[in-house]
């Protein structure tokens, strides 16, 4: 994953709601904001790294952009490989849907054919171990069972980058003991893990490396436990 | 497909409860369109089959609108967690309300029986008439997605204004019943020929005139080439929109 001085550049109204460029030119501005300026770095194959900052720093929308979700204003981002995200809280999947129905549209948008989808279907109930409840809305899910979800189609869809921003933290412990073992393999077997999150322990874990960053600008860049020092100070021990 | 497949269980709901609402909701319409002219003492003709013709195409550009509005805020769970191809969206949910359209197909059969009116070889016009209907419905799906998104607090009033175009063009009674001075305007409304269209068909056994085709599906593909590439455009902001509902 390469990234050179990226930007994502946000627009207000004058009620400080978020407009597109396109409405922008036609309302009053009501100012702007960057959420993101000049982040640049490169992940080589089988780096997991952290994202340590504080709320609002741009951890959330740096894994966006990573993702696709969000294109960068300025600069580029160049991801090799499949990208499997677990990014908001609601982990992906629609309410108003059942797991099986969010399975084969997930699945389908991820990239797979209607038919393999469908074979999945199963798996990822098993995987998702949410039992009689993956035939109910999802609308009736806890945080918990919401990411198992998410996470289960995002097993299936084979991703080699794997992001994952806060919501793993809202698994029990049995299954965020899944999430790190999986993510454990796909960077033994040269993936990418982006992870974000207030465990620090299960990120050192997993991540050699972290990035700091503060009011949308990377600030460091390094070796985990030496970012983390940055971030914290004395609180670090 | 798969997106059109989640619309269809969201709007309409799953198993038989959801083809009996695509069967009943233009019946009830037509039902209360009729009561209406009954009571304003214009109950005389094929009333019912008239209205169908007005109803059914109306149904489909109406509600693939308001649909489209809702399309991108729907998908804010995936739009802010995924990358995938947010163009397929308003084609979706012209989809997800073509299968209910296609549905009340079935009104007219029933309507053309109780009302002894045969079917005749203009009929063969039908799926000419179909592709005009869906290319406006494919037309203003794209604008309504953007102006749902732009301006989501007036998706209601858009709705309601959308609806006024029923009675803006000859809806509740046929283009000939419709006064000289009137017509001038009503026929810019590109719903018109396609009402017309349909009545030509079913009710007047002739084949319909060509601008009652041409106008709409022209207007259609005039909205589409205006806000296809606008929408390609924004879509591209989409999750920075979303996320601020």
């Amino acid at each position: 994953m390469h990234a050179q001085d990226v930007g994502i550049h946000y627009l207000f109204d004058r009620q400080q709601r978020t407009v597109s460029p396109t409405i922008a030119r036609l309302r009053r501005e009501g100012g702007e904001n960057w959420a993101l300026q000049d982040v640049s770095f490169d992940i080589p194959a089988g780096e997991g790294v952290a994202l340590l900052g504080a709320s609002g720093s741009g951890k959330s929308t740096l894994l966006r952009t990573m993702a696709g979700v969000l294109e960068p204003d300025t600069g580029e981002l160049v991801t090799a490989g499949r990208v499997g995200a677990l990014l908001s809280i609601q982990a992906g999947v629609m309410a108003l849907l059942t797991g099986r129905e969010n399975t084969l549209l997930l699945g389908v948008l991820a990239g797979m054919t209607p038919a393999r989808a469908k074979a999945e279907m199963e798996e990822v109930k098993r995987r998702s171990g949410l039992g009689e409840h993956y035939e109910r809305l999802v609308a009736s899910y806890s945080q918990g069972m919401r990411a198992r979800l998410g996470l289960a189609v995002v097993e299936r869809t084979d991703p080699t980058i794997l992001l994952l921003d806060e919501v793993h933290e809202a698994l029990d412990h049995e299954f965020r003991d899944h999430v790190e073992a999986y993510a454990r393999d796909l960077l033994a077997g040269g993936g990418v893990v982006v992870a974000t999150g207030h465990d620090h322990p299960m990120l050192e874990r997993l991540c050699s490396r972290a990035l700091l960053m503060q009011k949308g600008e990377m600030v460091a860049d390094g070796d985990f436990k030496q970012v983390q020092r940055t971030y914290l100070g004395d609180r670090a021990a | 497909m798969a997106l059109a497949r989640s619309d269809l269980h969201i709007r309409y709901g799953r198993g038989g409860g959801q083809i009996i609402q695509w069967f009943i909701d233009p019946f009830v319409l037509v039902g209360v369109y009729v009561l209406l002219r009954l009571i304003l003492g214009r109950g005389g003709g094929p009333v019912a089959l008239s209205l169908a013709c007005a109803v059914v195409p109306f149904q489909i550009v109406l509600l693939s609108a308001t649909s489209a509005m809702n399309a991108v805020s729907l998908r804010e769970p995936i739009l802010l967690n995924m990358r995938f191809d947010r163009m397929l969206i308003p084609p979706a949910a012209v989809m997800t309300e073509t299968l209910a359209f296609a549905a009340s197909f079935t009104m007219f059969p029933i309507a053309m029986l109780i009302y002894s009116v045969g079917p005749t070889s203009a009929l063969l016009w039908l799926p000419v008439i179909v592709l005009a209907t869906l290319l406006l419905a494919f037309g203003a799906a794209w604008p309504a997605a953007l102006l749902g998104l732009w301006y989501p607090t007036v998706k209601v009033i858009a709705s309601q204004a959308l609806r006024v175009l029923f009675f803006a063009a000859p809806g509740l009674v046929a283009l000939a019943e419709v006064s000289d001075d009137l017509r001038r305007f009503v026929v810019f409304n590109p719903l018109t020929g396609l009402f017309e269209a349909f009545r030509h068909v079913f009710l007047y056994g002739d084949a319909p005139e060509l601008w009652q085709l041409a106008y709409p599906a022209g207007f259609g593909l005039i909205l589409a080439v205006v806000f296809i590439p606008l929408y390609r455009y924004e879509q591209r902001h989409f999750a920075k929109l979303v996320s601020d509902l």
